[in-house]
């Protein structure tokens, strides 16, 4: 047995936090000199682009990475040679010209284009975002911002001044399995590929937060909002009338209506097949079931309508129209029974035999046991499933779009139609509203999302911390 | 030990007394097995039931023409032809999400970029379909207005495949950490690396559970509504002579949102239009896990397992 080689964990001194913030904020200041030249030449080339826009920051973005690359090929940047910051690869060696080339695109692309040109950002507000990121994300001491992940380096202290040493994680390395070249770049490459495409998700949530808040503060900042606005009675958004109670009432019934309906019938469902059913029945009463998640919305929407208005809810309500909170809020539950018999169920099939067993031992009948044994076992996941169900109903769109009716006057009578946060932003995006493209009805629509957004967000968390803080671990 | 009687069970099930409760917990639970299953079928026949007249009168004429204000010439042609864009668009983009899996299951140590990942990922499979409308509006209908061209069947496309990335994430991870340890560690035995026992083992053998995940965000892609309204699809459009480009950043329509807007005709006539969208729909999503279960069961056999 040969014990593997590993290569020792090579050491490198970093800047200090101090001195890479302070290099670093010098960096605007060179891009906006560059971007100017550019402007400049154009505008006495060309005459055509003698706006200072975005386009010059484009090719300053592409400029300052060339000419770093190409200057510097010693492993220092522009800047670096300025404050003494080397870049270097992970095993500690001064980075190749690709390289540095890539982490400086990569590092403008999110600091500098991400900002301006995609996300539409003045300059100013660009600054501020690169304040943000740059010295706080990009410069932790030790640890290496997004763009050195990419690119596979780190900064290093060239002077020595004020440095803090790091261990850089050991290279596996087994010298006994030499590797060809191609390969094992290969293999770095994937291993980057496949970052990248990980933090695609952190990329949307940013973009979510972003999209939805700066049109949201839109709302609250406009010239004709003011905070009375939200509580006189009634949803019109044409008539300048934005009543959060109106929506919440709405939101409020529909969600407790479609647990009544999916709490009950999702936890029965959960303990049969869980506790009850014999593997043949749980095989086919389970897809049956999870064939109702597969169900689009629109068509459960359509179902309320055309079926448990009419049909079901005439029987005890003679007076019911087609068009009710009531009808939307079954509708609902009907969509998120199998959200609450899924995870319930899980849940008590985690818990393990031998607390059954022992129940059974004690003398436990079959009752006992699921409701004093297992339930109280399952009891985080279950409440979880419920969190989560309750999530989904106040995040459901088309079942209430469709089904409620839509009549933004405030109303606490599930009978008569309703509105909710989710109706009335479909409302708005679908312009039954009647609203152009922008005005602060618009811009309500995004005020509305970023509520929603914080209520599921938190109500998300909350199930994350239940299922952790209370899980029994066997 | 001799002195003591044996036990006689019948006398200590006599004892016992009958179990009532647990008589009555039984049908409750059965009722409400059978009220679940009884809402599936009721959402199945009712549909079918209002669709019939339409379906049955004129089936090939309702898929082929175009949407319009006569109902007699009504049809979900525009809607099919947009959702089978947008499937193929969601379809597209299923690699970075497969990718992102396999870096947090096979790659990721545990560091802060890990767990930032992980829990945003948990995080926006929780976000409700409608704020993703949102993000698509303000990113790839306005931001990205010169690829999309504004309200188009690519910012559809991708808006969906957005919404959908957390789950393709999510149902991928939990193929991936299914593949056994055994199949990596005779690969690496074998001198391979990392990325060569990922493509070469772990990819194939977790194939069939992450074919049913990505059909599944496909069918879910296909289902939803609310971020087409939001993102500003048409209820119906007029198609001139459409160059390519056009086909892809000119108005476009969904299935969902042909259903959506037939439901909210006050006219009862528009109601079996709706229904007969929804069978569209429904059987093309039921189409979409035959082809799953299928491909599933043929890779499956190719692996001899």
């Amino acid at each position: 047995m040969i014990a593997p080689d590993v290569a020792p964990a090579p050491v490198v001194t970093v800047p200090a936090l101090s001195s890479r913030a302070s290099a670093g904020l010098l960096e605007p200041v060179a891009f906006l000199v560059v971007a100017m030249g550019i402007a400049l030449v154009e505008y006495f080339v060309a005459g055509l682009f003698a706006d200072f826009g975005p386009s010059n920051f484009w090719l300053a973005f592409v400029v300052m990475a060339g000419w770093n690359a190409w200057h510097f090929a010693g492993a220092q940047t522009a800047l670096g040679s300025l404050t003494g910051h080397y870049i270097a690869t992970t095993d500690g060696q001064p980075a190749s010209v690709l390289t540095i080339a890539v982490r400086q695109l990569a590092r403008f692309g999110v600091l500098y284009a991400l900002p301006i040109m995609v996300l539409d950002f003045n300059f100013l507000t660009a600054l501020l975002v690169w304040l943000v990121v740059g010295a706080v994300v990009s410069r932790m001491p030790g640890s290496r911002a997004p763009w050195d992940l990419l690119a596979n380096t780190i900064v290093v202290d060239g002077l020595g001044k004020r440095a803090t040493t790091v261990e850089l994680p050991p290279l596996h390395s087994a010298a006994d399995l030499r590797l060809a070249p191609a390969r094992a770049r290969e293999n770095r490459r994937a291993a980057r590929l496949m970052l990248t495409a990980g933090s695609a998700s952190v990329v949307v949530s940013v973009l979510i937060v972003w999209s939805i808040f700066t049109e949201a503060w839109a709302f609250v900042s406009d010239s004709e909002f003011e905070w009375g606005i939200l509580s006189q009675r009634g949803w019109f958004p044409r008539s300048g009338q934005f009543d959060l109670s109106t929506l919440f009432v709405g939101t409020l019934w529909v969600t407790g209506i479609a647990m009544l309906v999916a709490g009950p019938v999702g936890l029965g469902v959960a303990f049969y097949l869980s506790e009850y059913a014999t593997p043949k029945v749980r095989r086919i009463v389970k897809p049956l079931i999870e064939t109702l998640a597969s169900i689009p919305s629109v068509v459960i929407g359509l179902f309320a309508i055309s079926f448990i208005s009419p049909k079901v809810l005439t029987l005890f309500i003679s007076d019911i129209g087609i068009f009710s909170i009531l009808a939307a809020g079954i509708g609902v539950g009907v969509l998120t029974v199998p959200i609450v018999a899924s995870i319930s169920e899980d849940a008590m099939r985690a818990v393990p035999m031998e607390l059954r067993e022992a129940s059974y031992g004690l003398g436990g009948r079959k009752v006992t046991t699921a409701l004093r044994v297992v339930f109280p076992a399952a009891l985080s996941g279950i409440s979880a499933a419920a969190i989560v169900g309750v999530s989904r109903a106040v995040g459901e769109t088309m079942v209430v779009f469709i089904a409620a009716g839509g009549n933004g006057v405030f109303n606490t009578d599930p009978v008569e139609q309703g509105q909710t946060i989710t109706a009335a932003m479909a409302s708005l995006g679908a312009g039954t509203d009647q609203i152009a493209g922008s005005g602060i009805a618009f811009q309500s629509l995004y005020f509305l999302g970023a509520l929603l957004f914080v209520m599921t967000m938190l109500l998300n968390i909350l199930s994350d911390l239940i299922v952790r803080r209370f899980r029994q671990v066997y | 030990m001799a002195a003591s009687s044996p036990v006689d069970l019948d006398q200590l099930r006599a004892r016992r007394g009958a179990d009532v409760r647990g008589q009555i917990f039984l049908i409750l639970l059965l009722l409400s097995v059978a009220l679940a299953i009884a809402m599936v079928g009721a959402v199945f026949y009712d549909v079918i039931v209002q669709a019939w007249g339409i379906l049955s009168d004129r089936l090939w004429d309702f898929l082929a023409s175009p949407s319009s204000s006569d109902p007699e010439k009504a049809g979900v042609a525009q809607g099919i032809r947009g959702s089978l864009l947008i499937a193929l668009i969601v379809m597209a983009t299923f690699p970075i999400g497969v990718a992102g899996a396999v870096y947090l299951e096979e790659y990721a140590e545990d560091t802060w970029v890990t767990r930032l990942i992980q829990v945003t990922v948990r995080n926006l499979a929780g976000v409700p379909s409608i704020v993703y409308g949102l993000l698509g509006l303000a990113v790839f209908v306005q931001g990205l207005r010169g690829i999309t061209g504004g309200s188009s069947v690519i910012a559809a496309g991708i808006t969906l495949a957005v919404l959908v990335l957390p789950v393709v994430v999510i149902t991928s991870s939990e193929a991936v950490r299914a593949v056994p340890g055994s199949l990596r560690d005779g690969a690496y035995g074998l001198g391979a690396t990392q990325w060569e026992v990922i493509r070469s083992q772990v990819i194939p053998a977790a194939l069939p559970g992450i074919l049913t995940g990505t059909v599944l965000a496909v069918a879910r892609a296909m289902g939803e509504a609310a971020p087409l309204l939001v993102i500003g699809a048409a209820g119906f459009y007029t198609t001139g002579n459409n160059d390519f480009l056009e086909q892809f950043q000119g108005a476009f329509t969904a299935l969902p949102m042909n259903i959506a807007n037939f439901a909210r005709e006050p006219a009862q006539t528009w109601r079996g239009h709706a229904a007969g969208a929804s069978v569209v729909l429904l059987v093309m999503v039921f189409f979409l896990n035959l082809v799953a279960i299928i491909a599933r069961a043929r890779i499956s056999k190719k692996l001899g397992r």
